[in-house]
């Protein structure tokens, strides 16, 4: 019993939570002047430790653990300010006092309170007030937000899986691990938007596949679903099939190549297989500064290299041929691509769901502290004394002064001086 | 009774002038001392010598234990802001403070101000109707009631008042007499009153006479 | 040895005051703090040259920052541990118990004598024996001139045991921000840069957030100000100056003391009042000590150091497109120093230089780096140092790719002098400048 009672106190200690984020930025600054991606070099560490995971998952229970002990503190106090049953603990208030004094003060202190705006409930022994909106509600949220988030980084830690693949016009989607293939992607569209926060949108739509699915069309942000992973989008790219045709390659040469070349600009090679050849590819800007990913009037330029040396250049339509000096190169067609991640992580509901919280919480935090901060009091005649109570998350000096000044009054074997 | 003021061979000069010639004299802690005399007399002399407004040029001047010879200009303020509460004939209040603000301002300069307490303290004295005026809003009476209330806030062992019914009428001042007995009572604060009014001084305990800066006579008055 | 006196002036007044601050913060151990803090400067002022020459001067400078940056880490530990704990009894019992108790006193003592002997010791790195027997003998002078000025000091100057590191670490890293390779707030920027870069990309990553492509602009501009250059220096200000902030928080939210067992409302507002007062003297070494961090600032971005970069030389390339610079024509190459060279084509100018490093050898380097924007370097005491970012590399490893070292330039050197290939150059250059350029404007 002993032993858990010390581990439940070391739990809901408010310095765990610090303490743990403390060591962890220790190890961050030990691997940061050792490694040159330390953030994800730490990632990696603590998603392969156990230990470390252990370690970090004392601060989301940690969260919990206080949530239930200020949970239970909110209770009692509910409960002393409402029928008077429970312990006048001063651990639930900031200043408990004892002073000589008879209950026979108490109604002209309750009249005294009353005045001040507080409601007062009391028995001959007992005497009550409180005022204004507690902030529990807004501390609850809050510390089930951070609870959340440090819950959602767990499982991303421990259970994020990405698979990258390339969404290809005209091809299914690719097929993730056990799961069928997806639909046909029909079309990949890249719009302009005229938000504030998007100049472009993006838009997939997929054809109904083998997998059951209807058809659909895959946005940018909130990320769409595809067989419980989400869709996120990563690069545009794109698809280009050509034929080369050299002096010494009468056969030809063709090959199919997702090209990271957008935006116009951009240049991307690969060797021709087979061969000494080496094609670089760049997309040419419209003269009419159009987007050609959006216009879908693809005009590839390329160089035609042999180790370092530039055997010619030029550029040609999608479908269009180039030919000089008996090299000949032939865009057979260009297709939109969109390099994509899909990603299995729960964790993520678990941040957003706690940034929510973490917005909300602020604002009813804020909102009651400015208004109507709560102020408690509790008054017991024991004996020949009486020991008074308080409790205020706001405006503590001027609650205090009213605190004292009742307790001026009723600290006399006389009885109440009249105010 | 053990006595709150002691002075022995007590002098004070200005120049060639004498204002307060040797004076011995112990005043009872609690009690309330008149002191009468014509102008001049050095009344108000010996008023500011015993509440540290001023130095003496001679003897011996004991006052809550404290000598006050032997402190510097720092313990004499503190000395004022601590153990002394003073009511003048004139009021003195801040014209451009409200009531609560001029009491509040003599918390400030003991500690800190309170405005839950200053508030106590005019209720207690019935101007609890009256928080939000300022001095030029109130009437006499009530201008020295406010005076009452700051010079008692910071609980001073020893009141003192110049003349503090010298500016009200007759029914005012039966009410500022009244309410200062009653907060001697309560209190228990040792009260030094000086007046050139009979009525007035028959509210304390003793009457002392000064002229030309001498202690002439002393009388024992009954209580009221 | 004037101009030695001159430097080593302010580490001595630095070290005076840390002498007062631990005389008063452990005042029931002044005799025991003030032996072991005088032994402690005699073992680091002497153990600085030591080192230099047993380890390599890199080494040992390298050791010294690693200290100084543990120091700073549990004075960042303290000073959480004062925020937390702010108003606790037991946590100032805890403070008040470590700093009377002996051992702990002497061994904090100790370690700051040693650690502001070492400052001193490295800075007269480039002095005599007698340079260094001078500064030993001046900051034990400073021992008993120190305990004097204490006993003086009134006693509303009070120092609190979190004060006390405040304003020990405060001082030390003062001190040693004067020193070019001790200096601590620059690295930190670069630190807080890559972090705040790699943060925001694994944020983006997370929270599935699209790529840039898809902002517009102006968004896309203020999310951009976390890549850049200000975002280091303000990171690594907000991290230089927070434990400072937090031991001042800690001190300023100290609750005031329960009075309502006290029953006359002047007695209540007294003691009140006498706890305002008390939290304000106490708020005196805290305010003092963020002063001198903002100093050290300063002094980091400012140092008082002079920077050899010469004009650059222009040159031009052989008909055959070699540069060569002969090693004794109108510099010598072999002086030690670093010589800039400026070749123009087309409408390029590649900047380089050469300077010859410890081991003896040539070294032949772009005039900027792969991650920097090329505002070039400048030499100092046996580094070179990036204009851009500030980061010192050591002489000899100038010539090795990575990092911010300047970019290698492949040369053939030969008895006469260095040859180059023009063209090489060039590109070497326009891959350089693009590179950083694509990035650029907006720092690493």
């Amino acid at each position: 019993m002993r032993v858990l009672g010390s581990a439940w106190k070391v739990l809901s200690a408010r310095a765990l939570t610090p303490v743990v984020i403390g060591l962890f930025l220790l190890l961050y600054v030990g691997i940061a002047f050792s490694a040159e991606d330390a953030l994800m070099a730490l990632i990696n560490l603590v998603a392969s430790s156990p230990s470390l995971i252990a370690l970090f998952s004392l601060i989301p229970l940690n969260r919990g653990a206080l949530l239930i002990r200020e949970l239970n503190d909110f209770r009692a106090r509910r409960r002393l300010l409402g029928d008077g049953t429970g312990i006048l603990e001063p651990r639930l208030f900031e200043q408990t006092v004892t002073i000589r004094g008879a209950a026979g003060g108490f109604p002209a202190a309750a009249r005294r309170l009353a005045g001040a705006g507080y409601r007062t409930r009391g028995t001959g022994a007992t005497l009550r007030a409180w005022k204004g909106v507690t902030a529990f509600p807004a501390r609850a949220l809050f510390l089930a937000a951070t609870a959340l988030f440090f819950c959602g980084i767990l499982l991303s830690l421990g259970g994020r899986v990405s698979a990258r693949g390339n969404v290809i016009e005209g091809v299914a989607l690719p097929a993730l691990e056990g799961s069928p293939a997806g639909g046909v992607v029909r079309r990949i569209a890249l719009e302009p938007s005229g938000g504030s926060l998007l100049a472009k949108t993006l838009s997939i739509e997929v054809a109904p596949g083998d997998d059951g699915e209807p058809a659909r069309s895959f946005g940018l942000y909130p990320p769409s679903r595809y067989h419980g992973s989400f869709v996120y989008p990563r690069y545009l790219g794109i698809g280009l099939r050509y034929r080369l045709f050299a002096p010494d390659l009468p056969g030809g040469a063709e090959d199919r190549l997702v090209l990271s070349i957008y935006p116009p600009g951009k240049e991307d090679g690969r060797e021709v297989e087979g061969t000494p050849y080496r094609l670089v590819f760049s997309l040419a800007q419209p003269a009419d500064g159009s987007d050609p990913y959006t216009t879908g009037n693809f005009t590839a330029q390329f160089k035609l290299m042999r180790g370092n040396d530039l055997l010619c250049a030029g550029s040609a339509p999608a479908g269009g041929a180039f030919a000089k000096d008996g090299y000949w190169v032939e865009i057979v067609e260009v297709r939109r691509v969109v390099v994509t991640d899909f990603i299995s992580d729960r964790g993520v509901y678990l941040v957003w769901l706690s940034s929510l919280f973490f917005v909300v919480a602020a604002l009813a935090w804020l909102s009651v502290r400015v208004v109507s901060p709560r102020r408690e009091m509790v008054f017991l005649s024991q004996g020949e004394g009486i020991t008074a109570s308080l409790r205020a998350e706001g405006r503590g000096r001027q609650t205090a002064g009213l605190f004292h000044e009742l307790l001026d009054a009723l600290n006399s074997a006389d009885g109440p001086h009249g105010t | 009774m053990p006595s709150i003021i002691e002075t022995s061979q007590l002098t004070r000069n200005y120049g060639e002038i004498c204002a307060l010639k040797p004076l011995d004299l112990k005043v009872p802690e609690g009690e309330w001392l008149s002191v009468m005399g014509h102008s001049g007399s050095g009344k108000s002399t010996f008023m500011n010598l015993v509440g540290g407004l001023d130095r003496p040029s001679g003897g011996e001047l004991m006052v809550g234990g404290e000598n006050l010879l032997a402190l510097s200009e720092d313990g004499l303020a503190r000395f004022r802001r601590e153990f002394v509460g003073i009511i003048f004939q004139q009021h003195h209040l801040v014209p451009y403070l409200t009531a609560v603000e001029n009491v509040m301002m003599a918390q400030y300069f003991h500690s800190v101000p309170d405005e839950s307490e200053a508030i106590t303290a005019l209720q207690r004295v019935g101007l609890g109707h009256r928080l939000k005026n300022r001095p030029g809003e109130l009437s006499g009476g009530e201008q020295q009631r406010v005076c009452i209330a700051r010079a008692i806030i910071n609980s001073p062992k020893l009141l003192l008042g110049d003349e503090p019914t010298g500016n009200l009428d007759h029914k005012s001042t039966l009410m500022v007499m009244e309410l200062l007995k009653e907060l001697r009572a309560e209190v228990r604060f040792t009260v030094i009153m000086v007046t050139h009014n009979q009525e007035v001084a028959a509210w304390g305990d003793r009457t002392i006479y000064l002229d030309d800066g001498v202690l002439v006579r002393e009388e024992r008055v009954g209580q009221r | 040895m004037t101009s030695m006196a001159v430097r080593l002036m302010p580490h001595l007044l630095a070290w005076g005051a840390m002498l007062l601050l631990l005389a008063r913060g452990c005042a029931g151990r002044r005799g025991t703090v003030a032996a072991a803090a005088g032994a402690g400067f005699i073992g680091g002022i002497v153990a600085a040259p030591a080192a230099a020459r047993l380890l390599g001067t890199d080494a040992s400078f390298d050791t010294a920052k690693i200290v100084l940056g543990a120091a700073f880490l549990v004075y960042c530990a303290v000073a959480v541990a004062a925020l937390y704990g702010s108003g606790r009894s037991s946590a100032a019992n805890w403070g008040e118990r470590l700093t009377c108790s002996a051992p702990v006193a002497a061994a904090g003592a100790f370690f700051t004598g040693v650690a502001g002997g070492a400052v001193c010791g490295f800075r007269s790195l480039s002095g005599s024996v007698t340079t260094v027997c001078a500064a030993a003998a001046a900051g034990l002078l400073l021992l008993p001139l120190m305990l004097l000025v204490e006993r003086r000091l009134p006693a509303a100057f009070v120092v609190s045991p979190a004060s006390l590191v405040s304003g020990i670490t405060s001082l030390l890293l003062f001190t040693s921000s004067s020193l070019l390779r001790l200096d601590l707030f620059s690295p930190l920027t670069m630190k807080v840069m890559k972090f705040s870069h790699d943060f925001v990309h694994q944020f983006f990553e997370s929270m599935l957030i699209p790529d840039h492509l898809f902002f517009t602009a102006r968004l896309w501009g203020f999310v951009g100000v976390l890549f850049s250059n200000a975002v280091g220096f303000w990171g690594a200000l907000v991290v230089w100056l927070a434990p400072a902030l937090l031991v001042i928080c800690a001190v300023a939210l100290e609750p005031l003391p329960a009075v309502a067992h006290l029953r006359e409302g002047a007695r209540r507002r007294k003691t009140i009042a006498a706890a305002i007062r008390a939290k304000r003297q106490r708020l005196a070494v805290p305010l003092l000590a963020l002063a001198v961090f903002s100093c050290a600032v300063y002094q980091s971005k400012f140092p008082a150091v002079e920077y050899w970069d010469p004009k650059p030389i222009q040159v031009s390339a052989s008909p055959a497109g070699e540069i060569f610079i002969p090693k004794k024509g109108e510099v010598d190459l072999e002086d030690g120093k670093l010589h800039k060279f400026l070749f123009k084509k087309g409408g390029t100018e590649a900047r380089f230089f050469i300077v010859m490093t410890p081991a003896g050898g040539l070294t032949v380097v772009l005039d900027a780096c792969s991650i920097c924007k090329p505002d070039g370097y400048g030499q100092t005491e046996g580094t070179v140092i990036c204009y851009y970012c500030k980061t010192l590399i050591p002489l000899d490893t100038v010539g090795r790719p990575g990092g911010c070292n300047p970019v290698p330039l492949p040369c053939a050197l030969k008895a006469d002098g260095v040859h180059i290939d023009g063209v090489t150059l060039v590109n070497r250059w326009v891959d350089t400048v693009q590179a950083t350029a694509r990035v650029g404007g907006e720092g690493k």
